[in-house]
């Protein structure tokens, strides 16, 4: 292309921007503003359902996805498909002391903000302190077990309430470190969008818009070599569909989308089009204990017995999310976790002959096709939000197992409001969700049985939706905290695993997985089920902005 | 207002527990408490306090920031929001009004023609049909099946949407808006017309011998006119309520879609000033329509 040509076109470009400006809706800049010649950006596709907000405080929800992981960076980095492995980040080290009681990190000297101003020990304590004053911004409830955070040269020093060895991965691996010379000017942290944010990561947020957000490599990342990508592009989707054509087509190199028929809808469409599914959590039956018939371990039991989890993943999400364990354990991916007594004799299809044995030797009988006792009925109504349609499909095939079996189940599928708030408020019979896990499977046992997590019926309990309650299972829970031993960690979650086959207190059904759809034809270092250096769905932080600073374009 | 402040708060829920829903998985849900003192939401909240609050700043133009879009002021998001409803319900129902009363008036002008056989009857059944209907079927003939015009989404994903782009994915939801409105507009102007037509000034202009388009639009339009236009104003008013289908089944940008979404993540803030938006933009279209019909029409001016 000859000079003029490029004047007119750029020319052309500033008319039609300077003209949308007046008159349309959008007034953004010109596409390769910034873009090397011999780089194309990155595209992500990342769909949300909805334009940009351009907000970046990554202590606020909505807002976290977009600003943790590549423009804040965390202490360490603590990988969840490694059973919590631990890579310095902005701390070069680390160490528990005064019986776990004490935390120590070093940090990392030559870190510079994005704006130049050197980063310190005083900002990391200034963070925590800030999370202290604002318990809004404190996502994690690091303050429910800390009680200082101080800094002295470059070590930063947390004392903790009691021993707290699982909460390394909150305060370390979960709390995005801000600057204190521009925080500390803003006048209420917990209000403010950070529409400018400075952090010390590889990517400077460059340009918002509500239809995309840019960013651009940061030139002085201290870790020299990575953030090889220059500029990173995240358009907005408001559909599934959009972005999945987006994404088959080859638009975007890296995607987290639920694709129906992958094979012939993403792989076969462009060549170098793969996918990888890792499994993290559960996603299960909670089953209300203080209903009758439900706060019986061996109507739970016959329950689990009795669901083709095979069936159900075939069903319900083509395969992509496989069957879970009643141990509670996520395979392949906690697989050094299972305890072999616990997973003795289960099986990912239905036994139902072993489930009406169960409840035969319970005392229930069958009248007119539904399991009864005295005056309880095994019927149950079962709850899943009415968003997920292949929620509402694995469900579908539950129910109808069920009440084949003589469990009869009615299906309710409301509104994702209507749905949580029941959850959360123990108004429900049966219900399917997952939660949040973690690093290791002691997080979302904990999640599931930690009697504190739950509360009252009609009170909001954020996990533990199910009430479960028993005094060994919190003793076995605290004394998790209490050990960096890894093999005292196993055993105590080889007990949690017993609970789980025994009692039944939560019935996982599926594994839920990260989505992850990428093509590796011009970048290289994506995560591999060889290589899982990180979790690689887009809404993952702040694994995202790690794998994005470790990505190169191939020449 | 004071409806508009009670309404979302009886919805099911918090805001709190409906983001931490829609994060699930990928928060840790301890943030339930931190969530509950971001949005003021707690047994130490009296509601009582926060409607004052809230009728003292809507007062003075402060919407609050909005819950589910990172706590980014309601103003703004609605800013950035508006334009693209504005500019294609708005163009759209324009755009059908213009059509529907020009080809009432030459339907009424020669009733009994070819024109007047055809036209009010198909869009009128047309019209009869629900608009997600129509909406769907377009997107199957002119996306799936002549594989023409994008089916949904306001712009292309890429870094910088470009004018043209726009203007193609609004194509089909402003024809699906512009034929679906039409057969209302071509039926009443085609009545008030037929009425008009046998007046006598307009004998007495036929006799005068004025060319046939000089009585169609100056004298019979003119006046045929006016009882559609107070209908005009108020479905200009109702673009914003309506655009909530329109948005929804194109997956369009817009008011309506953020009021969806401000409804599924029971932003508070947001629902409060979009309906408020709702209710204004009615009153002031409705006022709009009295002064054009005063001006066009010397005997509502009444008086002396």
């Amino acid at each position: 292309m000859n000079k003029f040509k490029v004047g007119l076109a750029t020319s052309a470009l500033v008319l039609v921007a300077s003209t949308m400006t007046m008159v349309g809706p959008t007034a953004v800049g010109i596409a390769s503003a910034g873009a090397s010649p011999s780089q194309a950006p990155l595209n992500l596709a990342n769909e949300q359902g909805t334009l940009w907000s351009c907000a970046f405080n990554p202590f606020v929800p909505s807002s976290l996805p977009y600003s943790f992981g590549l423009t804040y960076e965390s202490l360490d980095f603590v990988n969840a498909l490694e059973s919590g492995k631990v890579t310095p980040w902005l701390a070069s080290a680390y160490a528990w002391s005064n019986m776990n009681k004490t935390l120590t990190f070093t940090i990392r000297s030559g870190v510079k903000w994005s704006d130049g101003t050197p980063f310190s020990a005083a900002d990391v304590a200034y963070t925590f302190n800030l999370l202290k004053k604002n318990s809004a911004l404190d996502l994690n409830a690091v303050w429910s077990v800390l009680s200082s955070v101080t800094a002295s040269g470059d070590k930063v020093t947390m004392n903790f309430k009691s021993a707290a060895v699982p909460y390394f991965y909150y305060v370390a691996g979960q709390v995005p470190i801000v600057p204190e010379h521009i925080w500390s000017k803003i006048a209420n942290p917990v209000t403010n969008t950070i529409s400018n944010p400075v952090g010390t990561g590889g990517y400077v947020m460059s340009k918002c818009s509500g239809e995309n957000i840019k960013w651009t490599a940061n030139p002085h990342y201290w870790q020299k070599g990575d953030a090889q990508i220059k500029v990173v592009n995240m358009p907005a989707f408001l559909s599934n569909n959009t972005c999945n054509e987006y994404l088959a087509q080859g638009q975007s190199a890296w995607g987290s989308q639920f694709i129906p028929s992958i094979q012939s809808s993403y792989v076969s469409k462009k060549s170098g089009n793969t996918y990888w599914f890792p499994p993290v959590a559960n996603v299960a039956l909670f089953p209300n204990l203080t209903v009758p018939g439900l706060n019986d371990a061996k109507v739970r039991l016959a329950i689990s017995e009795a669901i083709n989890r095979s069936l159900i993943s075939q069903n319900g999400e083509y395969g992509y999310e496989p069957a879970a364990s009643q141990t509670g354990i996520v395979s392949p991916t906690f697989k050094s976790w299972v305890s072999a007594s616990a997973a003795k004799g289960l099986s990912a299809s239905a036994n139902t002959a072993k489930a009406a044995a169960l409840l035969a030797a319970d005392g229930y009988k069958k009248v007119n096709g539904v399991y009864t006792k005295g005056k309880i009925k095994l019927a149950f109504t079962l709850s899943t939000n009415g968003g997920y349609s292949d929620w509402i499909a694995s469900m579908q095939v539950v129910s109808s197992e069920l009440s084949n079996f003589g469990i009869k189940i009615t299906l309710q599928t409301p509104a994702a409001n209507t749905f949580y708030s029941n959850l959360y408020a123990g108004k429900y019979q049966l219900a399917y969700n997952a939660e949040a896990g973690g690093p290791t499977p002691f997080y979302e046992m904990r999640q599931w049985l930690y009697s504190k997590n739950s509360a009252p019926i009609g009170t909001a309990a954020a996990s533990n939706w199910e009430r479960y309650s028993s005094a060994s299972t919190d003793a076995l829970l605290n004394q998790y905290g209490t050990t960096t031993s890894a093999a005292t960690q196993k055993s105590i979650v080889a007990k949690l695993e017993n609970v789980m086959v025994t009692q039944a207190p939560v019935i996982p059904v599926l594994e839920e997985v990260d989505w992850f759809e990428y093509n590796a034809t011009n970048i290289s270092g994506f995560p591999t089920a060889s290589n899982p250096y990180a979790q690689p769905g887009l809404y993952n932080q702040p694994d995202w902005g790690y794998v994005l600073d470790a990505l190169k374009p191939k020449a | 207002m004071t409806v508009n402040f009670f309404i979302p708060r009886l919805m099911p829920g918090n805001p709190a527990e409906s983001i931490l829903g829609q994060f699930h998985g990928h928060i840790n849900p301890s943030a339930l408490k931190a969530l509950e003192a971001a949005f003021g939401i707690g047994k130490h909240q009296n509601i009582l306090i926060s409607y004052f609050e809230y009728l003292r700043n809507s007062l003075t133009g402060n919407f609050g920031a909005s819950f589910s879009q990172g706590g980014t002021p309601v103003a703004t998001v609605i800013a950035h929001d508006l334009p693209w409803t504005l500019g294609l319900v708005g163009l759209s129902t324009i755009l059908g009004f213009v059509f529907g009363t020009a080809l009432g008036a030459i339907a009424a002008w020669r009733r009994g023609g070819r024109l007047d056989n055809v036209l009010p009857p198909s869009f009128i059944i047309i019209s009869a049909f629900p608009y997600f209907w129509v909406g769907l079927l377009c997107i199957w003939f002119f996306s799936f099946t002549l594989n023409w015009l994008p089916y949904e989404g306001g712009f292309n994903q890429t870094s910088s949407p470009a004018f043209g782009d726009i203007m193609i994915h609004a194509i089909l939801p402003a024809f699906t808006i512009v034929i679906t409105s039409i057969g209302g507009w071509i039926l009443t102007m085609r009545n008030n017309m037929i009425t008009v037509v046998a007046e006598d000034y307009v004998k007495m202009a036929r006799a005068k011998g004025l060319k046939n388009q000089r009585i169609l639009w100056q004298y019979a339009g003119r006046n045929a006119l006016l009882p559609n236009l107070t209908g005009f104003a108020m479905s200009l008013g109702f673009v914003i309520s309506g655009a909530i289908l329109v948005e929804d089944v194109f997956n369009y940008p817009g008011v309506g879609f953020l009021l969806l979404q401000a409804v599924n993540a029971e932003d508070y803030p947001l629902m409060q000033a979009l309906f408020l938006l709702i209710t204004v933009a009615v009153l002031i279209a409705i006022f709009c329509a009295d002064v054009a019909t005063a001006i066009l029409d010397p005997r509502t001016r009444g008086g002396n």
